[in-house]
């Protein structure tokens, strides 16, 4: 039999994977929305009267049609009203104050805040049906002003909801920083830097199938944190978690935005046990593109002192974040950038602040990164800013202001404290590898030559922090020994598409000393595992690796203890190798686990295991080539260079960095969602018009790593994944300064379209201004 | 209205509303799955199916156009004797793939060409254009390319 790669590869090339939309269930219903084009205004007169007459329509219902309804009877008694979207107070990543009076509605009931938001639903027996009836239902909008930046909306001329601010939070990390420490600087470098709203854009949308079955509730969707989907279905339904199960199936990439509940999983779950059929909702491409969650959204105001050597004395960071239209959880994640805000160099004051601040856009929302690029793209570009006003190499600079290596753990100004680093080693391997001083001797020609398109290079040397906030840093899991020999590992993660069923076999396999086909991984499901975390926060090789290694030795142990009451030893003359006890005197009384388990029934350890905060960290460098004349940017190489601590695959490892690497790209050339004045997203042409990296825009990239292993974790893993989103773009837009030199590097926002970099080009040159 | 459709060497008789497209007859009404729909609008790639030895987004064609016609979806590629093609190993080898959505498309635009252009090997930059043709969001597509590169390789190889 073939030998796949990977252990998810043979299902997943044969078309044998399956993925939400591909489950058949008897009598299943589609659920399709009727969105408001509108992106702010006054709901009125929702009439779904017609849909419900159109051939293969089930039903059809507002907001309005839900509350009359009287209250059926079983347990969805207590539904007499449409529940709102449970928000999250994860790891002070969210607040219940920003949330009071602010809830999200699943279905609008006066207001439509963003473009895209649910003013009907109607169910069908197939989707083409329910289409037929969702373009009979009427309605209409009386706009009222849209505000699609956090400027527009903070001066709160237009409250998005009555009585209260649209700035949802307020919050900041670190102390403020005297005046006279910005006068008595040699160097003081400051400038705004805009985050472009993304579209996190994993290839399947977002998905859920919803099976009522007696009293329970079989809920498949394509999602990271299955249990806390099971918690808040659950609550919303007025019933216990028990009766409520979740599956993960295959899925379709997340990158961050498949980790909450939306309103169209609390419309499918609500209508499932209303109708008692199932339910469900396979998101297309177009409604994801009006009302998926975004990513970044971040106006930036930045400033950095330096002395005359270059030392840096401080930094300042403020943020001015477009959390959307309700509080979620994207209205604590600036504080991400905030406490990250410090970045890799030993300042000895950061002060950041940050205003969350509620529009009329789609909400925001963790995409890859989640908070961390946008920390690093503000501090890197402040720092190549500071090396050319001190006339220092931009490598250099950094040097001279990084952590040392024996000064970890170190608590930054922000309130980090990070765990370990060798942030020179990367940087040297960086510069090495993309062979640094031959592009300076090129670029230095080339500002000789009139004819060479300009070149830059750009540094970015970045620290972000993986497997979450504290209380949020563990995750539940067992471990199981059948009598046929076989090893079931249990874990409250997820995969969507990192390979999980690959890295962790082999990984429990190792710490018992068996061949790791005798090992698998079952997850996604709350029935198998009934308490988890799930994948988010590049934390599941680093908190879920350890925690079944954790759980592996407790095997260890507990068969140890077995083999000492079966041969009636001390349990210190029971020694443990290669799967099989046997007493350490005499070799004689030895058994495999599974002998073990027949002889003395069931082995099945669950436990719970908690690392601390991580803090992965590298170099990347990208050198660009700009044509002033069309305004394109060609990247000529890309180096990245990673340091996750031990590695436990270091092909996945690879191909995640890599693929991130793209992404990375992508915020700082392509990907934007330009709003319309009347919040609608300009987007006519759909994915077309969200520039997604291809093929044909992949320069080439090389991805290296270094190790420092973490002593927050027994494994010393760090987490991996989202490196290249974190990283990069900052060094590629520092190339593009590089190389234009602009005296006005505000100039250069992302994403840098030829647009934007035309009139860069134009615009007065560094040289010229002095 | 009444089409037959032949997929992966199977005879479809089928009873299809016509403005549905084929992507959907394929998944709903053949029950093959491994055909993914990710944008239904042309653009991804990731439901591209060979239709008479061709590559066509399957979400842009209707069904009862390939009345008569000859459908090959990932659920073919697989040997009659059970063994993954050179093109699926490579894909594997590569580490072409991550989440596995766009893969079907990827796999059938490739199978399409290394069929049709027995001499794909010795001109990377028409597997370049395969590659930049459908989209996928993890991998970076270079493994992908590295992968139809090997399969060609040894399709060429097998045949010479």
């Amino acid at each position: 039999m073939y030998q796949w790669t990977r252990r998810e590869d043979e299902r997943l090339l044969t078309g044998k994977g399956r993925y939400v939309a591909d489950i058949e269930v008897p009598d299943r219903l589609d659920a399709v929305f009727v969105r408001s084009k509108v992106g702010h205004g006054a709901l009125r007169a929702v009439d779904c009267r017609a849909a419900r007459e159109v051939l293969g329509v089930v039903g059809a219902w507002s907001a309005a049609d839900l509350m009359d309804m009287p209250p059926c009877a079983h347990s969805a008694a207590t539904l007499q009203d449409l529940p709102p979207v449970p928000h999250t107070v994860l790891a002070k990543l969210s607040s219940d104050e920003a949330v009071v009076g602010r809830e999200w509605p699943a279905l609008v009931k006066e207001r439509v805040r963003y473009a895209g938001e649910a003013v009907a639903v109607v169910l069908g027996e197939d989707r083409y049906r329910a289409e037929d009836g969702a373009a009979e239902v009427t309605f209409q909008v009386d706009p009222l002003p849209a505000m699609v930046t956090p400027s527009a909306a903070a001066a709160d001329s237009t409250l998005l909801f009555e009585g209260l601010s649209n700035i949802a939070l307020r919050g900041e990390a670190g102390k403020p920083i005297e005046d006279k420490v910005w006068q008595d600087a040699a160097a003081v470098v400051e400038a705004r830097y805009r985050q472009n709203l993304l579209m996190p854009t994993p290839m399947e949308c977002r998905t859920i199938l919803a099976v009522p079955e007696g009293d329970r509730l079989t809920v498949w969707s394509g999602h990271q944190m299955p249990h806390r989907l099971r918690r808040e279905l659950a609550a919303l339904l007025g019933w216990s978690q028990e009766q409520v199960r979740v599956v993960v199936p295959d899925t379709g990439g997340a990158f961050g935005s498949k980790s909450a509940s939306f309103p169209e999983f609390v419309m499918v779950a609500f209508l499932a046990v209303k109708l008692r059929r199932p339910v469900r909702w396979i998101e297309d491409r177009l409604e994801s593109m009006l009302v998926a969650t975004r990513g970044r959204g971040q106006d930036q105001h930045a400033r950095l002192a330096a002395d005359a050597d270059g030392r840096l004395l401080a930094y300042e960071l403020h943020i001015d974040a477009d959390v959307g239209a309700y509080p979620h959880l994207g209205v604590g994640l600036p504080m991400q950038t905030a406490w990250m805000a410090t970045g890799a160099y030993c300042t000895p004051q950061v002060h950041a602040t940050v205003r969350s601040i509620l529009t009329n856009t789609m909400l925001t929302y963790p995409y890859r990164g989640a908070g961390r690029p946008e920390a690093v793209i503000a501090l890197e570009r402040s720092m190549d800013t500071m090396a050319r006003r001190l006339g220092i190499d931009p490598a250099e600079l950094r040097r001279r202001n990084f952590i040392p290596p024996e000064s970890f753990p170190y608590t930054t100004p922000t309130g980090r404290t990070y765990d370990s680093g060798e942030y020179a080693r990367a940087l040297d391997l960086a510069l090495e590898t993309v062979e640094y001083d031959m592009w300076r001797a090129e670029q230095a020609r080339r500002r000789t030559d009139p004819t060479a398109k300009p070149l830059g290079i750009g540094l970015s040397c970045y620290v972000e922090r993986s497997g979450g906030e504290p209380g949020g840093l563990h995750e539940f899991g067992s471990i199981e020994v059948g009598t046929d020999g076989t090893i079931t590992a249990r874990c409250g993660a997820a995969s969507s598409g990192q390979s999980h069923e690959t890295v962790f076999p082999p990984l429990v396999a190792k710490t018992l000393g068996v061949d790791e086909q005798r090992v698998r991984l079952i997850e996604g499901d709350t029935d198998e595992q009934p308490q988890g975390l799930g994948s988010f926060a590049s934390r599941t090789a680093q908190v879920t690796g350890a925690m079944l290694q954790h759980a592996s030795q407790l095997v260890i142990e507990e068969a140890k203890q077995r083999a000492a009451n079966l041969w009636d030893l001390p349990l210190e003359q029971v020694e443990w190798s290669d799967g099989t006890v046997h007493a350490a005197q005499d070799g004689s009384a030895a058994m495999d686990i599974s002998e073990l388990v027949k002889a003395t029934g069931p082995l099945r350890v669950e436990d719970r295991f908690e690392t601390g905060m991580e803090f992965p960290f590298g170099t990347h460098v990208a050198v660009a080539e700009v044509d002033p004349e069309l305004g394109t940017v060609q990247l000529l190489k890309v180096v990245t260079v990673d340091d996750c601590g031990v590695v436990l695959n270091p092909d996945i490892v690879h191909a995640q960095a890599f693929g991130s690497a793209l992404q990375g790209i992508g915020q700082a050339l392509y990907e934007a969602i330009p709003y319309g004045d009347n919040g609608v997203p300009i987007l006519a042409n759909g994915l077309l018009d969200y520039l997604l990296p291809t093929y044909t825009e992949l320069p080439p990239i090389e991805a290296k790593d270094t190790c420092t292993p973490s002593p927050s974790s027994p494994l010393g893993a760090k987490g991996a994944g989202e490196s290249g989103c974190i990283g990069l773009p900052a060094a590629v837009v520092n190339a593009v300064v590089d190389a234009l030199q602009p005296a006005d590097c505000d100039l250069l926002q992302m994403p840098l379209t030829p647009d934007v970099v035309w009139r860069a080009a134009r615009a007065p040159k560094l040289e010229e201004a002095r | 209205m009444k089409i037959t459709l032949t997929v992966n060497g199977e005879e479809f008789p089928l009873d299809v509303e016509p403005r549905r497209i084929l992507a959907d007859v394929l998944r709903e009404d053949c029950g093959l799955t491994g055909t993914h729909l990710g944008c239904e609008h042309g653009v991804c790639g990731a439901c591209t199916v060979l239709v008479d030895g061709e590559a066509v987004r399957a979400c842009l064609m209707l069904a009862v156009q390939c009345d008569g016609g000859s459908v090959r979806t990932v659920e073919g590629l697989t040997g009659s004797d059970g063994e993954p093609s050179a093109l699926q190993r490579a894909f594997s080898t590569e580490h072409a793939l991550q989440c596995g959505f766009c893969t079907p498309g990827f796999l059938m635009v490739a199978a399409g060409a290394l069929e049709a252009d027995s001499t794909l090997a010795d001109h990377p930059e028409r597997v370049d254009h395969i590659v930049g043709s459908n989209i996928c969001r993890c991998t970076g597509y270079e493994p992908i390319r590295r992968a139809i590169m090997r399969a060609a390789q040894e399709q060429q190889q097998a045949t010479t």
